[in-house]
């Protein structure tokens, strides 16, 4: 058997490890003696439909959405489109989810127009790249950086986000899952995007080694848009079930860390509430205000 | 040497009151972190210091003498200190050099309180030289306390810890900004062979020194897989490389507008590097070529070395102190040595995928199996993502490291890493060993290595901060603190 893997933009859209997801669709594939074409189209480069069982694209920055929008937009679009609705499979992780929608909104410039895959669109009210960050905290505080677990089928997939946008979903879309920890599209319980074999998803860490129900799907749509049907024989995953127990373990970890947070910020507020009523009847107006704002800082700051 | 009576005519009275108490308050939190062992004392002192006198800083580098050089960039920038402090030292200077990763505000406050007298002011010594190695995130606000910086060293910047510094991109607008704030006789002393560093901040008129590798035999023969692939400075475009020395550092030049690397004053010209524990270097200046044998391996190394006696160079120092590179001693967690139950092991820390991969390269450079412990460790919270680890070159060293120990609170996701790189595969899992936790780690992979032979430990920083509370509680190395003492020109 022999499936076609198209990347684009491996070397620009490749945020952080997202050649893992390439890695583990080869090996998983060689484990089960299934050949692999992996084509890697660059700016400029055609894609033809019916030489792609599987598109991937990575994650990036602005800089690198900017970059590659107008090609993926005009001179891939289109081939992109057919094949998914010809069966093919599809990835596209973080900054290459966006693009893969309608359009994406950057905190520079115009707004991007997307792939128009997915019934989908993505609104960054900032961005990391603005001059109005004077320091690495600021820039971090409109992101979302965290553990991120979602229910998809009858398995939990995990993994980690870092994202700067908030992804919307049209009346047609269906999400890849529903978000059991984490943020995912925008905080409405919602992950990713699902749309025949094509996925989109914030998932990163990268997405596919911790998760390999999802690359067995992607690698069965291939093998039957091939094949007519796919017979993926099991593999011995225990390394990779090891990985994500450890992840799930950890995002119940930040979320018991941020529910703690939480209480204890609702406590102090209500304890903030009963402090000012007592003080309000002990005292008289003017120094009551005074200890007012002095309760209301040190409150504040937990 | 106006500038410390400049500074000091500018405060007060009570201005000098203040100074002075918030150094003994400093010294004093110092004292106190030692004696409760709470951690190495490395950055309290120095937000002690700063609450009191959020001046003091600023106050007490320009008191240095001899102005201050910056070192700054992803990796390298504590082995380049050490480096360009033995050339200083060889020619009769006393660097002021902050601990080695105390590289924020706060640790180069704590480096200046050590420094200073309970009277507020640096001690009086003509030949003091600040010499300190800058976090490239905490770049802009540093140089808004160092205020005319001798020079500045800007090591290469690669994609490191996108949960901390975020892109490259955002990384070198932040240091662009802060460069365009300094003087105009700051000297920048630039890795021609990144193109994110060799041109930052290009409408600067300041004095720029390029050093770079020229040696044809170093270069790989294609792309770097570890390469994360800058596009051009000036116009975004696709760049091609004539020769690449690792990642994404080698003979660039944009196909679109025609921008290219600079040609370097401080060059490598030749070097050996198959050495597992050194490396000979020959390193041409505009003034002289000099035949150096550094005692660090790989080519990470040799960037390091040039960046050092780039900055030698560019500070005027007699070329006849070079070869005191010679004498830098390996500090804490790059390549440091301790000798256990017979094993000389190797402590080597890497933070991220161009540092992991480099550091491999580096010991297996002799293409001989090494035994070796690999750690990955997260800080939850702080910076979960190894996501990295996927970027580190691990397949060509299949075989290199024989029955690997996998360790760190991250290790199952390192060990799924080397099987998919080939290491091990689908129910059988190629001799590797995972055992989360470090000293049981340890343990495993000293009883894994035959008798008298090295060991190596190649991790992410808390790993090895584990062990080495480890060791230094049996008494295999010493407390950090002691090691910084001897390194640095502290006083107590």
């Amino acid at each position: 058997m022999r499936i076609a893997v198209c990347c684009l933009y491996p070397d620009i859209m490749s945020t952080y490890g997202d050649r893992g997801n390439l890695e583990t669709v080869l090996r998983r594939c060689e484990w089960r003696n299934i050949a692999v074409d992996v084509t890697e189209l660059q700016l400029g480069d055609r894609l033809m439909p019916d030489a792609a069982d599987v598109i991937m694209i990575g994650g990036g920055g602005e800089s690198q959405q900017h970059l590659v929008a107008a090609d993926l937009c005009k001179i891939k679009g289109e081939a992109i489109r057919e094949a998914v609705a010809r069966g093919a499979a599809a990835l596209a992780v973080g900054a290459g989810y966006e693009l893969f929608g309608r359009f994406c909104q950057p905190e520079r410039g115009a707004e991007l127009r997307g792939v128009g895959l997915f019934d989908a669109w993505t609104i960054r009210e900032n961005a990391v790249l603005s001059g109005h960050y004077g320091t690495i905290s600021d820039a971090h505080s409109d992101r979302v950086i965290g553990e991120l677990v979602v229910r998809w089928r009858d398995t939990l997939l995990v993994g980690f986000e870092n994202h700067g946008g908030g992804t919307y979903l049209g009346a047609a879309a269906q999400p890849l899952g529903q978000v059991v920890s984490g943020r995912g599209n925008n905080g409405d319980g919602t992950e990713g995007v699902i749309l025949g074999n094509a996925v989109g998803t914030y998932l990163r860490g990268p997405c596919l080694p911790k998760n390999p129900a999802l690359a067995d799907f992607l690698i069965g749509a291939a093998v039957s848009r091939r094949y007519g049907a796919a017979d993926l024989p099991p593999l011995a995953d225990d390394l990779e079930e090891a990985a994500r127990a450890a992840a799930m373990r950890r995002a119940q970890e930040a979320a018991r860390t941020a529910r703690a947070k939480l209480r204890r910020s609702a406590l102090s507020r209500a304890g903030l509430a009963e402090r000012r009523r007592i003080s309000a009847r002990r005292r008289p107006a003017g120094a009551d205000a005074v200890k007012r704002s002095g309760n209301a800082r040190s409150g504040g700051s937990r | 040497m106006t500038v410390p009576s400049a500074s000091r005519a500018q405060l007060g009275a009570g201005g000098w009151a203040r100074r002075a108490l918030a150094v003994s308050a400093g010294k004093a939190a110092r004292r106190g972190t030692r004696r409760l062992g709470q951690g190495n004392g490395t950055t309290v002192p120095g937000s002690v210091t700063l609450a009191i006198d959020p001046s003091a800083l600023a106050g007490l580098v320009a008191e240095i003498p001899r102005g201050a050089v910056l070192v700054t960039g992803s990796n390298g920038k504590g082995t380049t200190c050490r480096m360009l402090a033995e050339i200083m030292r060889a020619s009769g200077l006393h660097p002021v050099v902050n601990a080695e990763g105390a590289n924020q505000r706060t640790g180069l406050a704590t480096t200046m309180v050590a420094r200073a007298a309970l009277t507020g002011h640096l001690p009086p010594d003509s030949g003091a030289i600040g010499l300190f190695e800058v976090d490239e995130g905490s770049f802009p606000e540093v140089v808004r306390q160092v205020s005319r910086p001798k020079a500045v060293v800007f090591t290469n910047l690669f994609r490191d810890q996108l949960d901390r510094y975020l892109e490259p991109a955002y990384i070198r607008a932040l240091i662009e900004q802060a460069m365009q704030t300094l003087p105009g006789q700051t000297a920048l002393v630039l890795n021609a062979d990144d193109p994110r560093v060799a041109f930052v901040a290009p409408e600067t008129t300041n004095p720029r020194l390029y050093f770079g590798v020229e040696d044809p035999g170093l270069c790989r023969a294609g792309a770097d897989p570890t390469s994360d692939f800058p596009r051009c400075p000036r116009c975004a475009g696709e760049l091609t490389y004539t020769r690449v020395y690792y990642a994404h550092l080698g003979h660039w030049a944009c196909r679109d507008c025609g921008m290219a690397r600079p040609r370097p004053q401080v060059r490598l010209t030749k070097a050996d590097l198959t050495g597992a524990y050194s490396s000979h270097l020959l390193i041409a200046t505009p003034a002289t070529e000099s035949a150096l044998e550094i005692p660090l391996p790989g080519l990470y190394n040799a960037y390091n070395a040039l960046a050092a006696v780039a900055a030698a160079s560019q500070c005027d120092l007699p070329e006849q102190s070079l070869p005191a590179i010679e004498q830098t001693a390996t500090a804490f967690f790059r390549m440091e040595k301790v000798r256990v139950a017979g094993h000389d092991v190797y402590l080597a820390l890497a933070k991220n995928a161009n540092g992991y991969t480099e550091v491999l390269r580096a010991v297996l450079s002799d293409r001989q199996p090494k035994h070796m412990l690999l750690g990955l460790g997260d800080f939850p919270g702080k910076q979960p993502d190894t996501s990295w680890i996927w970027d580190v070159d691990f397949a060509p060293l299949n075989g290199l490291i024989p029955a690997p120990v996998v360790s760190g609170n991250r290790a199952a996701d390192l060990a799924v890493r080397l099987k998919y790189a080939g290491w091990a595969g689908p129910g059988h899992d190629g001799g590797m060993a995972i055992e989360p936790d470090p000293v049981r780690a340890f343990q495993a992979a000293l009883a894994r290595t035959p008798a008298g032979q090295p060991m190596w430990v190649v991790s992410t920083s808390g790993v090895l901060w584990e062990l080495r509370r480890w060791l230094a509680h049996l008494g295999y190395v010493r407390e950090l603190w002691r090691e910084q003492t001897g390194a640095g020109t502290w006083q107590a």
